[in-house]
């Protein structure tokens, strides 16, 4: 029973959003944290006989979340989600509550629902046991704001609680050393995805990896147990690859769901097709050709991953008809993608395309991703302090600029505009290319940007978390875009 | 002024292990700063396993890792390199150490619950963990780098993220006072430490980046070491790091701009 307590919880929750919204301001975690307050429970009891997936990590969870969401709802299913970024116990119990009415009326029309949760990567150990997810998913462990939440292993360890305090299918990345090994004690109910191994580089990164120039950092080069350096026989970017311990025998998992690839084409482009696998029956791999719903390389790691957690869902819930690998991986084909991942905006006879960066490995894929667009005309990078962002900035120097080219207009902007001027400029790009300005100045700067943009072409911006929000009441202020705090 | 083909030899120490917070943007620097100059750069990694010969560097590198990881090295450090990096220092070779590098030069690192780390004792300064983490920007004064009428010549920028307290001996001397900050300890105002032509500081990401003649004092010892006293650095402007820290001084007055 959820009791009048629960019912207190929700009134003051939409009492609070209520009060939110009459002050012009988006609700996504207040009314949450309201309504744990008076009912500490209340997650448990909205979860409780639903269908929950979680979606945990350091990269790649919003788009993820994304994906799974809208092929469970091209399969048929009723998806309640949360809104990125709202992904702790707060944010998560709001949509939630918000969720109920549609969870009503799709139970009342006898129409199947899933609970969709981005959940982050350090609240998981505490919250896992509320959602009792049927399906669990681990995207990758990258270095991300250690001044917030320490080191990698440690991260990686509140995961592990997380996954001990319910009954999860776990679906980790077959590719993340850090992650895949998630797995040890839990084999039962495991399963992997990743890229093909014979698909990936084969590059045994030497150092240099280009002469006066030195590699990325990497997050986990030695095995966790040995302490003895992996080797790889493949590798698709930062840590991730076929890696193996000679000391211990760890090796990379062999994926269940894989994703074959041609890397002579360009993941930048519109349009890139990549081939999904379920070796479900080794004998009798299925395969479906496809079309990359978001470019670049990484989005081959969320789209499998997608596919693969709707799939396990499917054989979790016993509804392998609607969630068949044929109907998964044909409705990811429809995903589009959200704004600040990749989504194209018009601006007059231009287009402007939002990357957000959080941490060293999501700037390496955004900058790498730009150097591939055809379309690229300028760059427009803002770097923020604030705690949301982490106050350290130094991260930025772990990231391989030097051997990304930049579009031929670089624009700055952010409180730490100096450091990421600095940065840019240490890469090699000419300080005369680079138009750096103080925060107070972003706005002018997207205008004089813009402009200075030919006709067709796009400006890609990269922010990270509190300057892209900057940024987003700057594009609904002065471009006329809808808010989407809904 | 002698016009030869002058080289410089960077060893970047366990580059794979101790990669933490932007310790590369140090190394980038020693190279752009040199490039620049005409001076050729020769990058060598040096980790776990291979050897480390004093011969063959002008500079040596080393960063601050993840626990883990340190703890990874802590052996080869230690007991294989170690010897021969100590002679190195007496020999009057260039380190610059930030970070964990810093603390695994000096005699022990003592960890919260009062367990003693042996470390290299190659300098005379130990380091006590303690739960309180020093997470903010900073800034120094280093008198070496005082010069005639640059206004802000002896002024270091830095970043700190460390939760262990360095003391030093008396054999060695502080890097810098603390204008703003913990530094070394958060208690006698000083930072980092010097000993002979070793620089350790608690100043990692971009310390060199935003510290130009930080960068330049380094590459001069050194390359006096190899080419002679009489050896000068060739001047090169710091505009764009001016611009950067003036961009910083900035921030500093300001604060965060909220979202």
């Amino acid at each position: 029973m959820r009791g009048l307590r629960f019912h207190i919880a929700v009134f003051s929750a939409k009492c609070t959003r209520l009060a939110l919204r009459v002050l012009g301001r988006g609700a996504t975690t207040l009314p949450g944290k309201v309504a744990v307050k008076v009912d500490p429970k209340i997650l448990k009891k909205l979860c409780e006989g639903r269908n929950c997936v979680t979606i945990t990590g350091t990269n790649g969870k919003t788009t993820t979340t994304h994906m799974i969401t809208d092929i469970f709802r091209n399969c048929g299913y009723t998806v309640v989600t949360n809104v990125s970024g709202a992904n702790l116990l707060s944010g998560v119990t709001t949509s939630m509550i918000f969720g109920l009415k549609d969870m009503k009326k799709a139970d009342k029309e006898g129409r199947k629902v899933i609970c969709v949760l981005e959940t982050d990567e350090a609240a998981y150990g505490k919250i896992a046991c509320q959602i009792m997810p049927k399906v669990s998913v681990v995207t990758n462990l990258f270095r991300d704001q250690l001044d917030r939440f320490g080191e990698l292993a440690h991260t990686r360890d509140l995961i592990a609680k997380g996954l001990d305090t319910c009954e999860a299918d776990i679906l980790l990345n077959s590719d993340d050393s850090l992650v895949s090994e998630l797995y040890k004690g839990r084999e039962g109910r495991t399963s992997f995805y990743g890229l093909s191994e014979e698909s990936m580089h084969y590059n045994n990164i030497t150092y240099p990896s280009r002469s006066g120039m030195l590699p990325a950092s990497s997050d986990a080069e030695y095995c966790t147990e040995c302490k003895v350096k992996y080797t790889y026989t493949a590798r698709s970017f930062g840590h991730l690859g076929a890696f193996a311990c000679e000391k211990c025998g760890k090796v990379r998992q062999k994926p269940r769901f894989y994703v074959e690839y041609d890397l002579a084409k360009n993941p930048s482009d519109e349009g890139y097709e990549l081939t999904l696998c379920d070796g479900k029956e080794p004998s009798d791999v299925r395969s479906k050709r496809v079309k990359l719903p978001i470019p670049g390389m990484h989005n081959f790691y969320n789209s499998i991953c997608a596919v693969s957690a709707c799939i396990r869902m499917g054989e979790k819930i016993g509804d392998t008809e609607n969630l068949s690998f044929d109907r998964c991986a044909s409705a990811l084909e429809h995903v589009e993608a959200a704004f600040g991942r990749m989504e194209k905006i018009k601006i007059g006879d231009k287009k402007i395309c939002v990357l957000l960066v959080k941490n060293p490995v999501g700037l390496d894929r955004a900058l790498s991703f730009v150097a591939g667009a055809s379309d690229a005309d300028g760059i427009y990078m803002l770097l923020n302090s604030n705690i949301a962002d982490g106050k350290d900035v130094s991260w930025i120097w772990d990231v391989d600029f030097e051997s990304k080219s930049f579009p031929e207009k670089v624009y700055v902007s952010g409180d730490r505009y100096g450091d990421m001027m600095l940065r840019i400029m240490y890469s090699g790009v000419d300080r005369d290319r680079i138009i750096a300005k103080p925060m107070e100045e972003c706005a002018e700067l997207l205008d004089q940007a813009i402009s200075d943009s030919a006709t067709g072409k796009c400006l890609y911006i990269l922010p990270n978390y509190t300057s892209m929000l900057a940024l987003r009441s700057i594009l609904v202020k002065r471009y006329h875009l809808k808010d989407f705090w809904k | 002024m002698d016009n030869t083909a002058k080289e410089l030899r960077i060893c970047h120490m366990y580059p794979d292990l101790l990669n933490l917070y932007g310790d590369r943007g140090n190394v980038l620097s020693l190279i752009r700063r040199s490039g620049l100059r005409g001076i050729s750069v020769k990058l060598v990694p040096v980790s776990i396993g291979d050897d480390f010969d004093e011969k063959d560097f002008d500079i040596v590198f080393l960063g601050g890792g993840q626990d883990a990881e340190q703890n990874v090295i802590r052996k080869d450090f230690v007991e294989v390199k170690g010897p021969k990096v100590k002679d190195a220092i007496e020999h009057g070779m260039v380190f610059l150490c930030i970070c964990g590098g810093y603390q695994m030069l000096g005699h022990y690192y003592q960890e919260h619950d009062g367990t003693r780390i042996e470390c290299l004792g190659a300098i005379d300064i130990y380091t006590v963990g303690e739960d309180v983490r020093y997470i903010q920007d900073t800034v120094y004064e280093a008198d070496f780098l005082r010069a005639e009428g640059v206004s802000d010549s002896a002024v270091l920028y830095g970043f700190e993220n460390h939760s262990g307290r360095t003391y030093l001996g008396p054999s060695v001397k502080p890097m810098a006072k603390v204008i703003e900050g913990a530094g070394n300890n958060g208690k006698d105002g000083y930072e980092g430490a010097i000993y002979k032509n070793v620089y350790g500081t608690y100043s990692h990401g971009s310390f060199l980046p935003k510290n130009p003649r930080m960068t330049d004092h380094l590459l001069s010892i050194a390359l006096k070491r190899r080419y002679g006293e009489d050896y000068e650095l060739p001047p090169l402007g710091t505009e764009g790091e001016d611009f950067a820290r003036a961009a910083l001084l900035r921030y500093k007055e300001k604060g965060n701009t909220a979202p």
